[in-house]
C-alpha cells in the first residue's frame, strides 16, 4: 500500500447533474473510500447534481430565470390566429411562468426547508410529515424547475430527468450541446459555482460518475470546461450509462477534446491504478478496464482500450465514505445512507437484465458480519439510522443471516432494498425477522402475471410464490413494491391487462408499482438473439445509439405498449392509494415514503391515510365559509392551457421530445405529430396558479367573474346571500355552489379552518 | 389577431396580477348572471412518464 502526504495528489470525484435529489448516490463514496484506504488522502467528492438543484431553486436564480423567460418567451409572441404544435410547448412554458413565477420565487426557500425538515424547530410540526405542507412544497420545487427549463427552452430539467433539443444518440449533437449557453443551464452553473473551486484546488485527476443518460451532456459540459481551464488535470469518466455506450463515445470524433480516459465497469481498482500511473508519470497501458486517448501525436489522439481489471474482493472494501458530500442539501429531513451489500446478481438468468454490462460479470458479496459492522460505523459517523441497501437482490442465506447480525450488533437502523422472490427466505418467520432488523420496504422484480412471459424472461418464479412472499412481508409490516414491465416481446394487450388485474386484485399487499416499458439496448439478449423472442431489431441512427426500435409479428407494437403503459398507470392512479391524487409524490421522491415507514407508520396505515386524503378532497363541498385562496394569481390567455397540456401529452407529441428513458428522438416524430395533431384555435381562457397548492387550474371569463365577486364578498355564504337578495333563482345558486365545490376540491377555494396550520395526518408515530 | 392580446399585454406589464387587484372583471355587489356565465373548470392531470415512476432509477 502506498503512503502519500494527503496533498500530494489531489483527486476530485464529481457526480454531474442530473440524478435524484433526495439522497446521495453510492458510486463516489465507494471510490473515495477505496482510494483513501489505498493511501490517497486528498480525495474530494462533489454531488453537483444536488448542488445544481439547490442553486437553481433559490429566489435569486429563479428571479433571473423569470426575467429570462420574459425575454425569450414573451406571451405576446404567441399572438397568431392558431397555436401550432411546434409552438405549443414554448407557449405553455410562457403561460405557466407568467402565472407562477412570482409565487414560486416567494416560496422556494420555505419549500426546500419543508422537504429538509428545517422549517420548524419542533420535529413534530415539521412540514415534511404533513401532506398538506409536503405536497405543495414538492410541487413548488417541480414548478421552479419548469421556470428554469423555460429560461433555457427547449431544454427540460425535472427532478427526474434532463433533456435538450440535442439528441444523446449523436456525438455531434452532444458536443454541440456542451457549448450552447442558451439552452444548457449547466454552463453558467459550472462557471459560477464549480469552476472557481476547481481552479483553486487544481486536482490532478477529475473523475466524473455518469450513471444515467441524463448526465451525459452535463458531464461532458463540465469536462470540456475543466479541460480548457486546467489542461494538466486528467479527466476520466465512468459509471453505468458509459458502460453501455463507452466504446462508442471513445470512437466519436471530438470527444478527446473533453476528457482523457474512461473506466469501464467497477471503478475502484482501475481508478487506483490510474492515479498510480499518473502520479508516477507512467504510461496508461497497464491500467485495467481503462479506455484512453494516446496523445503521442497531440493533433491526432488515438483511442486505446486496455484489458479488463480484476474486480475487487468486495468484503475487503471499506465502508463508503460520504465525507464532503453536501448532506444539508438533499431534499429529505433525514439522510438515507446508500450501502452496497453485494454487486451483481446471484441468480443472473433473467433475459431482459443487462446488469453484468454495468457492474461487470460475476456476483460478489460482503459478509453479513461486515455489513453489520459497516452499518454501525456509518450510523454513528453520519448520525442517521436510515439505509438504502444497494443490491440487485440478496441471496436466501443473507436474508436469514443479515437480520441476525444487525440485531446482534444492535444496529437499530431501518432500511429498504431491492429483492428477488424467494419463498423459502421470505416465509412468515423470515419476514418478521427482517422487520425486527429494520427492514421497512422491499422492491421485488415481479414483471408480469403471465406465465408465458415469465418463462420467456426466465424469471424462475411462480405467481403463487409471488403472492406468498408479498403477503408474508405485508403481514410483517414491510411495504412491498413490485417492478413490472409492459411490452416485453410478443406480450399482448390481454396479457398486460392480466398483469394489471393481478396487481390490483392484490392491492392490499402491493403498495407501489414501478412500471416500465420494455426497451431494447445493444447489450440485451433480446438484441443479440432477436429471433428467440420473435422480433426484428431495426437499425438505429446516430453514432452513440444504444436503444433500438423493433418490429414483432406477435403481440403489442412499441406504440401499443406505450399506450398500455398509460392505461395501466391511469388504473394504478385510481386503484392504488399511494398513487391516488397527489399522494403519488411520495412514490416519486426516492425514500420519502420509506421515511414515513421508518418513523413508525405501517404500510397499511399510510395507504389508508392516502386513500382518506384523496377521498376527503373529492368529497369537499360548497362550505359557506369558503374563501378565495390567498395569493391566487390569474393570467388571461389566448389559448386553452388544458388543451395544450392534453395535446402535448399525446404519445405522438411526446415522441417529438427525447424519450424519457433513452434520451433519443423518434425519427420524423415532430413532422408526424405536427401533421396529426391539430393546432389550437384561439380561446379566451384564464390560467390560475394557487401557490398554496402549487397547482394550475383553468377557468373561463364567467368563472373569473364569480371568483372576483367572491373575493369582494369575503365568503361563499356572503356571496350566495347577496345573490339571493338580488333575485337569483335556486338553480342559479345551485350552479354557483357546484362551481365553488369544484374549486374547493382543486384547492382554489378553501374553508377558513383549513388556512390554519393543519394537523399532520401521515406518520402519526415518528421516532 | 388574437382577441386576448391586449389583456395579455396588461398582465405582462404588471407581472401577472394578484387577483385582489382584479375586481374589474366582476361587478362587486351586483347580481351575477349565474345561469348565463360559463363556469367550466379545467384541470389536467399530468401524465407520468415511465421513468418518473421508476424508484430503482431516479
Amino acid at each position: 500500500m502506498i503512503k502519500l502526504p494527503s496533498n500530494d495528489f489531489p483527486v476530485t470525484l464529481a457526480f454531474p447533474p442530473q440524478g435524484h435529489w433526495t439522497q446521495p448516490h453510492l458510486a463516489l463514496p465507494c471510490l473515495k473510500a477505496w482510494l483513501q484506504a489505498s493511501g490517497y488522502g486528498d480525495v474530494q467528492q462533489m454531488d453537483l447534481s444536488v448542488e445544481a438543484f439547490d442553486h437553481f431553486l433559490t429566489a435569486e436564480s429563479l428571479t433571473r430565470a423569470a426575467a429570462k423567460v420574459q425575454q425569450r418567451l414573451p406571451l405576446a409572441r404567441f399572438d397568431g390566429d392558431r397555436l401550432p404544435l411546434g409552438q405549443m410547448r414554448a407557449w405553455r412554458a410562457a403561460a405557466e411562468s407568467a402565472a407562477s413565477a412570482r409565487s414560486i420565487i416567494g416560496r422556494v426557500e420555505s419549500a426546500k426547508a419543508i422537504l429538509r425538515g428545517q422549517d420548524h424547530p419542533l420535529d413534530s410540526d415539521r412540514g415534511f410529515w404533513d401532506p398538506d405542507r409536503y405536497v405543495p412544497a414538492v410541487r413548488t420545487l417541480y414548478h421552479g424547475l419548469r421556470l428554469v427549463s423555460a429560461a433555457h427552452y427547449p431544454s427540460e430539467l425535472t427532478p427526474h430527468n434532463f433533456t435538450m433539443s440535442y439528441s444523446n444518440d449523436s456525438s455531434e449533437d452532444v458536443l454541440a450541446a456542451t457549448l450552447d449557453e442558451e439552452q444548457n443551464p449547466f454552463i453558467e452553473f459550472y462557471r459560477e459555482q464549480v469552476m472557481p473551486r476547481l481552479l483553486e484546488r487544481k486536482p490532478r485527476l477529475l473523475g466524473l460518475s455518469v450513471l444515467y443518460g441524463s448526465q451525459l451532456i452535463p458531464a461532458l459540459t463540465l469536462a470540456r470546461m475543466v479541460k480548457a481551464a486546467l489542461p494538466d488535470c486528467h479527466i476520466t469518466m465512468g459509471g453505468g450509462f458509459l458502460a453501455y455506450i463507452g466504446d462508442k463515445v471513445m470512437s466519436a470524433p471530438g470527444m478527446a477534446e473533453c476528457f482523457d480516459s474512461m473506466v469501464f465497469h467497477e471503478g475502484e481498482r482501475p481508478l487506483l491504478m490510474l492515479c498510480e500511473a499518473l502520479r508516477l508519470g507512467e504510461p496508461l497501458h497497464d491500467v485495467g478496464s481503462l479506455a484512453w486517448w494516446d496523445r503521442a501525436d497531440p493533433e491526432h489522439p488515438v483511442s486505446v482500450k486496455n484489458m479488463a481489471a480484476h474486480p475487487i474482493k468486495l468484503d475487503d472494501a471499506p465502508a463508503p465514505d460520504l465525507d464532503g458530500l453536501p448532506m444539508d442539501k438533499y431534499f429529505s429531513p433525514q439522510v438515507v445512507i446508500p450501502y452496497d451489500v453485494n454487486r451483481g446478481c446471484y441468480y443472473g438468468e433473467c433475459t431482459f437484465c443487462t446488469l453484468p454490462t454495468v457492474i461487470g460479470p460475476g456476483y460478489r458479496t460482503r459478509s453479513s458480519e461486515t455489513i453489520a459492522r459497516h452499518v454501525v460505523e456509518l450510523r454513528d459517523r453520519y448520525e442517521s439510522t436510515h439505509f438504502n441497501f444497494i443490491t440487485d437482490c440478496m441471496p436466501p442465506g443473507m436474508i436469514k443471516e443479515l437480520p441476525e447480525q444487525l440485531i446482534e450488533a444492535e444496529a437499530g437502523i431501518t432500511w429498504w432494498a431491492d429483492a428477488r422472490i424467494e419463498p423459502k427466505a421470505y416465509d412468515a418467520d423470515g419476514a418478521r425477522r427482517l422487520y425486527e432488523a429494520g427492514c421497512r420496504k422491499l422492491l421485488f422484480g415481479f414483471e408480469s402475471a403471465t406465465k408465458r412471459i415469465l418463462k420467456m424472461m426466465m424469471k424462475g418464479q411462480s405467481l403463487k410464490s409471488v403472492v406468498e412472499v408479498a403477503r408474508n412481508c405485508t403481514d410483517a409490516n414491510i411495504s412491498v413494491t413490485f417492478y413490472a414491465m409492459v411490452g416485453f416481446p410478443t406480450e399482448t394487450r390481454e396479457e398486460a391487462r392480466a398483469t394489471l388485474k393481478f396487481i390490483e386484485e392484490h392491492a392490499d399487499i402491493i403498495r407501489e408499482v414501478s412500471l416500465q416499458t420494455f426497451h431494447i439496448d445493444e447489450v440485451a439478449k433480446t438484441y443479440k438473439q432477436p429471433e428467440q423472442f420473435g422480433i426484428r431489431v431495426l437499425d438505429a441512427p446516430g453514432d452513440l445509439a444504444l436503444y433500438h426500435d423493433y418490429e414483432a409479428d406477435v403481440g403489442m407494437t412499441q406504440e401499443e405498449a406505450a399506450e398500455m403503459f398509460e392505461e395501466m398507470m391511469a388504473s394504478f392512479r385510481r386503484n392504488l392509494a399511494i398513487f391516488s391524487g397527489d399522494n403519488i409524490f411520495y412514490f416519486m421522491q426516492k425514500s420519502h415514503y420509506f421515511l414515513h415507514l421508518a418513523a413508525g407508520e405501517t404500510p397499511q396505515g399510510f395507504s389508508g391515510r392516502c386513500a382518506d386524503r384523496t377521498s376527503a378532497r373529492a368529497e369537499r363541498e360548497a362550505d359557506p365559509e369558503l374563501t378565495v385562496s390567498e395569493g391566487l394569481v390569474t393570467v388571461p390567455l389566448g389559448f386553452s392551457h388544458s388543451d395544450a397540456v392534453r395535446t402535448l401529452g399525446d404519445p405522438l407529441a411526446r415522441a417529438a421530445r427525447p424519450d424519457f428513458l433513452t434520451g433519443r428522438y423518434v425519427r420524423d416524430a415532430d413532422r408526424v405529430a405536427e401533421e396529426t395533431l391539430p393546432p389550437l384555435d384561439p380561446k379566451q381562457r384564464f390560467l390560475l396558479y394557487d401557490p398554496e397548492n402549487g397547482e394550475f387550474v383553468e377557468l373561463r371569463d364567467g368563472g373569473v367573474r364569480v371568483l372576483a365577486a367572491l373575493r369582494e364578498h369575503g365568503t361563499l355564504g356572503a356571496l350566495v346571500a347577496a345573490q339571493v337578495r338580488a333575485g337569483a333563482s335556486p338553480a342559479a345558486i345551485d350552479r354557483l355552489e357546484q362551481f365553488a365545490a369544484e374549486l374547493h376540491r382543486l384547492g382554489v377555494l378553501r374553508a377558513a379552518a383549513s388556512t390554519s396550520p393543519s394537523t399532520p395526518v401521515l406518520a402519526s408515530a415518528r421516532g | 389577431m388574437n382577441q386576448n392580446k391586449d389583456q395579455r399585454d396588461d398582465v405582462e406589464n404588471e407581472e401577472a396580477s394578484e387577483e385582489s387587484g382584479d375586481t374589474s372583471l366582476a361587478a362587486g355587489g351586483e347580481a351575477l348572471d349565474l345561469e348565463g356565465l360559463d363556469l367550466t373548470v379545467e384541470t389536467v392531470e399530468e401524465r407520468i412518464s415511465p421513468s418518473e415512476t421508476n424508484v430503482f432509477d431516479k
